[in-house]
């Protein structure tokens, strides 16, 4: 079972790395016959990277979420899922060739990690283990999008001078309407994991809440994204601003993710 | 403006609201980058005298229950509180307004020469539009204009909950081995340990810790037993008891001259002074389940399970140490006339016991925050009014909220011709 997932871990880095260069192709030739190619690529890598999830999760006989391989792994395929319903609800085909980038990172960053499985100690072995960790893919993967597009947002004058990138990158008010619905998103389910988090908290070590460093950092991640949000109804801050503060929320994230497991162990920095 | 004036706006504003948000974030880094609750010392090892005279000086070491910290939080709490009060009149303002027919400003977007504006209502999925002679509305969502509201009132409701939770909650541990009955703090509580078992799976990891435990008062026969395991607390006489944590025991016997004068059940990391002798104090600082001694980083344990164990003990006379060795369950401690042994290795409980009165209140903030976010992110706000033309053609407006042109995009297409303004959001 666990070859057909490294077959399969593997299988979904390659179509993501061909569907990347697909992305770029379409970019540098400009048809849109690439792009199709590249997003069908990218829907086949989230097709198989399921799959491999789902077989490293019967391999270990539970959920597949609980160490630093198999959440990268999710990371990344939240992000793929994210960016794909973005590329399909605002027909915005060049946002691929910014995010699967980014996929990639995250799921080679996945591959470097230890990928043998271990049985869950006690305190992992609950209910609130699938709910909790499950949001907190979908909102890393919103806010990985939301960076993307900011990222776009802050790029798009240089890059569409032409007329056919003038015509694949949406104008900067929706891209900061789409940046700002996908942060949306992120916001809402980031409530939600540190929520279950705290419910789960509460009953397996007796305290919703202990200032544990993932803890705290998530807090920091949520009340940074607050302030987006508060800026971005400011008509002065919309706009390049809250695209930086969309970058600096999605750095939060990381260093929630990677650096606090790295940095500052706690009560969260399972092995 | 007088100056108490001023700063009454600032303090209802919402730039003091973000000035705060991001202070809060920086306070929270800090806290979580530098270790907590440790001795000055660690903090000069760690970062030089004056770096742990900073640390100290500023209550960075225990920077969540700082007065700077509770500052900021209250300061938070008073803006939240007095903005949602404050936009509660405009709130209902707006949302009276929203079914009622307005005269178009720069919020909203033109569409003129439309013949049939219920058709176009119906192909956006609008409700039926309220008619007033020769004007129309349609309005859906209003509630949305309250999700900032509610979102502020239920992060309120977490603070408040989670600030008299930290005031009056009740906290507890006790632990034992199994048989042993030990009082829970200054509770009134005591407690018994019926069993406490690991479950090991076949490759020896640990699956579950589990306790059984009866609790009564101190004056009272009422006993509640339950059974409890990490993720498994049970709620007995008003307190929740966890399954915290676990470790080694061993009984202590002590002979003089060979007549047994004392024996008592010794945890790890824990110490005994003789009955007889206070002065003798033996210190059991571990307890190896399956000794080996490495060459390289000294005694050390093979596994969990308790099948060669070794002891590292210490005994102290007067404070002065006398010596520090591994005993072998055989083998025994010798001080003048007294004998030690240790026997019957084990693993003992860590209980813990805690009464929080208010996590319901911290509950019920995170729903009501959910619920906020919710209704601001997800519940889109529509408004689409139209009005009849002297010429017998309709024209329709679209309020663009939120600058959400997502909406008028689809509008345009339904009308089928390009509208004009609606640029501007309508917040």
């Amino acid at each position: 079972m666990q070859l057909i997932e490294s077959v399969l871990f593997y299988s979904t880095i390659g179509l993501y790395f061909v569907s990347m260069i697909m992305y770029f192709i379409f970019v540098a030739v400009k048809k849109d016959g690439v792009a199709k190619a590249a997003m069908i690529l990218q829907c086949v890598g989230l097709g198989v990277h399921t799959a491999a999830i789902v077989f490293r999760g019967i391999a270990a006989g539970r959920l597949p979420l609980t160490n630093q391989y198999e959440f990268a792994t999710a990371f990344a395929w939240g992000i793929c899922l994210v960016s794909l319903i973005f590329i399909l609800k605002f027909r915005f085909k060049i946002l691929g060739a910014f995010a699967t980038p980014i996929t990639l990172l995250i799921i080679g960053y996945a591959a470097m990690q230890s990928r043998e499985i271990h049985s869950l100690m006690p305190a992992l072995q609950s209910g609130w283990l699938g709910i909790h960790v499950s949001t907190a893919i979908i909102a890393y993967g919103s806010f990985g999008v939301s960076f993307v597009i900011s990222i776009i947002f802050l790029l798009r004058d240089k890059l569409s001078k032409g007329g056919f990138l003038e015509q694949h990158i949406p104008k900067k008010e929706k891209l900061d309407l789409i940046s700002y619905r996908s942060a949306a998103l992120g916001i809402l389910f980031l409530t939600f994991t540190i929520i279950t988090g705290a419910i789960w908290a509460e009953r397996a070590w007796g305290s919703y809440w202990s200032w544990d460093p993932k803890e705290t950092w998530s807090l920091v991640t949520w009340i940074i994204y607050g302030v987006y949000l508060h800026l971005r109804i400011n008509r002065k801050w919309n706009g390049k601003a809250a695209a930086i503060f969309s970058i600096v929320g999605f750095v939060c994230v990381i260093f929630t993710y990677i650096g606090v497991n790295t940095f500052l162990p706690g009560v969260h920095s399972y092995k | 403006m007088t100056v108490l004036k001023k700063t009454w706006k600032f303090i209802t504003s919402m730039k003091f609201a973000v000035i705060l948000l991001i202070v809060l974030a920086v306070a929270c880094s800090v806290g979580s980058v530098i270790t907590q609750n440790q001795t000055y010392s660690y903090y000069s090892q760690q970062y030089g005298e004056r770096g742990a005279a900073v640390i100290v000086a500023l209550h960075l070491d225990d920077a969540f229950h700082s007065w700077w910290f509770i500052a900021i939080t209250s300061f938070l709490c008073v803006n939240l509180l007095l903005c949602n009060i404050l936009r509660i009149q405009s709130l209902i303002n707006r949302t009276r307004k929203a079914s009622e027919y307005e005269t178009p400003d720069a919020t909203f977007s033109e569409y003129p020469g439309v013949t049939d504006p219920e058709g176009i209502l119906r192909s956006l999925r609008m409700p039926d539009p309220k008619k007033d002679g020769g004007r129309l509305v349609s309005n859906t969502n209003t509630a949305v204009l309250w999700g900032a509201w509610v979102c502020h009132i239920g992060v309120l409701l977490i603070i408040i909950g989670f600030a008299l939770g930290q005031m009056t909650h009740r906290e507890y541990v006790a632990y034992g081995v199994p048989g042993e009955t030990l009082p829970v703090g200054d509770s009134g509580l005591v407690m018994t340990i019926d069993d406490f078992r690991i479950g090991l799976r076949e490759d020896d990891t640990v699956e579950q810790y589990t306790a059984d435990i009866t609790v009564f008062h101190e004056n009272s026969d009422d006993r509640q037993s339950a059974s409890i395991s990490v993720n498994n607390p049970a709620d007995l006489h008003g307190y929740r008891f966890y399954q915290n944590s676990t470790g080694y025991a061993a009984k202590i016997s002590i002979s003089k001259s060979g007549e047994p004068i004392q024996e008592n059940i010794l945890c790890a990391g824990e110490f005994i002074p003789v009955t007889d002798l206070p002065q003798l104090v033996i210190y059991l600082n571990a307890i190896y389940p399956d000794y080996y001694m490495d060459p390289v980083s000294g005694p050390s344990t093979l596994s969990g399970k308790l099948v060669n164990p070794a002891y590292l003990y210490s005994i102290y006379y007067s404070g002065e140490i006398l010596g520090m060795n591994v005993l072998m369950p055989e083998e025994v401690i010798t001080v003048e006339d007294y004998e030690i042994r240790f026997t019957d290795p084990q693993n003992y409980t860590l209980i813990q016991a805690k009464k929080d009165s208010f996590t319901w209140l911290a509950l019920i903030g995170g729903i009501v925050t959910m619920a906020g976010l919710f209704m601001a992110f997800y519940l889109k706000p529509r408004k689409v009014q139209a009005e009849l033309e002297e010429d017998g053609t309709w024209t329709m407006y679209n309020k663009v909220y939120k600058r959400d042109t997502l909406f008028d995009e689809k509008m345009k297409n339904a009308v089928g011709g390009a509208g004009q303004g609606g640029s501007d959001a309508a917040d």
